[in-house]
């Protein structure tokens, strides 16, 4: 099974390997979210509207989460989801994204291309070797937004990330959006995690826009 | 946590007393799945006595309320204490579940 940051990254890279621009370039926020959901559903740790608790310090095998989960184990200050969200966010997440990327690759399902442009610039891409993976996680998305049926937790959490990264757009047609808009308001409240990541990334966006119109032109 | 169960006109009524937390939550999960590989799909959580649901619980609920669907049943909740029905509205579960204020409204509900 693929974790949460690897499946997110499969979203992030577009047809030709390079990556999409996340909502409120809040990528960090997008993967440190994805780190807490995969120790959560690996039972070593526990959220509720207050606190983020460490259940089992035994260490995943996942050197990414295992870092996370031993920085969460090791703190004298408790943190709610949101305070390990931004910590985690604030930390070099091109490590998670890196880990995540070498995971892909290592499994056939990304290859990683150089490419220099104007005859200088490198560029580093990933196209997909293998797209069977991405399409069956564009379909179980699709699938729970377009139906009525009770989720699969995790399938709750991963829609909590495609939302907060602005990704529906790329996989639902407008009128799709439009009909699952419910659907996904009703969702993005089930996964804690999930609720957290979107709210600061709204806020992020906010700030921005603000930040805009104020500024002098 | 404690789990009890008693079967009420096909309906399958499972009671929780205490936290259902990280710690405990797989319990439950396995509590849930023994009663749909029985063949029971209609159950109803008896909360009266939950004082603490986290979010490993709540998933816990959904999966169970998935295996219930799955097999053509419904996974009910009752008697919720305020503060596990506060998570429970806050996090959207009661738009997703049937909920009810006493276990008699579920049974009858269900009849």
């Amino acid at each position: 099974m693929l974790t949460f940051a690897e499946e997110i990254m499969l979203l992030i890279l577009d047809d030709d390997g390079s990556f999409l621009p996340t909502r409120g370039g809040a990528v960090e926020y997008i993967l440190a979210g994805a780190v807490l959901m995969d120790l959560a559903f690996a039972n070593r740790i526990d959220t509720d509207l207050e606190h983020l608790t460490c259940l089992d310090t035994v260490p995943t095998g996942n050197p990414i989460l295992d870092q996370a989960l031993a920085h969460i184990a090791d703190s004298s200050q408790p943190k709610d989801t949101r305070g390990w969200i931004e910590t985690l966010a604030g930390q070099d997440t091109a490590e998670i994204r890196q880990q995540a990327l070498a995971s892909l690759i290592e499994r056939g399902i990304l290859e990683s291309q150089d490419k220099k442009f104007l005859w200088v610039f490198r560029a580093r891409r990933y196209p997909t070797i293998d797209g069977r993976v991405e399409r069956e996680v564009r379909l179980r998305i699709s699938d729970v937004l377009l139906s009525d049926d009770i989720p699969d937790p995790r399938d709750v959490a991963m829609i909590c990330l495609v939302d907060a990264a602005g990704f529906l757009r790329d996989i639902f047609t407008a009128g799709e959006l439009e009909r699952a808009t419910p659907r996904v308001e009703q969702l993005r409240k089930m996964d804690l995690i999930g609720h957290e990541v979107g709210s600061v990334i709204a806020e992020i966006e906010r700030s921005v826009m603000m930040a805009m119109a104020i500024s002098p032109h | 946590m404690k789990i009890e169960e008693q079967t009420v006109d096909s309906v399958v009524i499972v009671s929780l007393d205490g936290r259902v937390d990280g710690s405990t939550a797989p319990d439950l999960e396995k509590h849930i799945s023994d009663v749909v590989e029985r063949g029971n799909t209609q159950i109803l959580l008896d909360c009266s006595n939950m004082d603490y649901i986290s979010s490993a619980g709540l998933r816990v609920v959904l999966v169970g309320a998935k295996k219930c669907q799955q097999g053509g049943g419904k996974l009910m909740l009752c008697t919720l204490r305020a503060t596990c029905k506060s998570v429970m509205e806050v996090s959207g579960f009661l738009t997703m579940l049937d909920y009810y204020d006493t276990r008699e409204g579920a049974l009858a509900a269900r009849s």
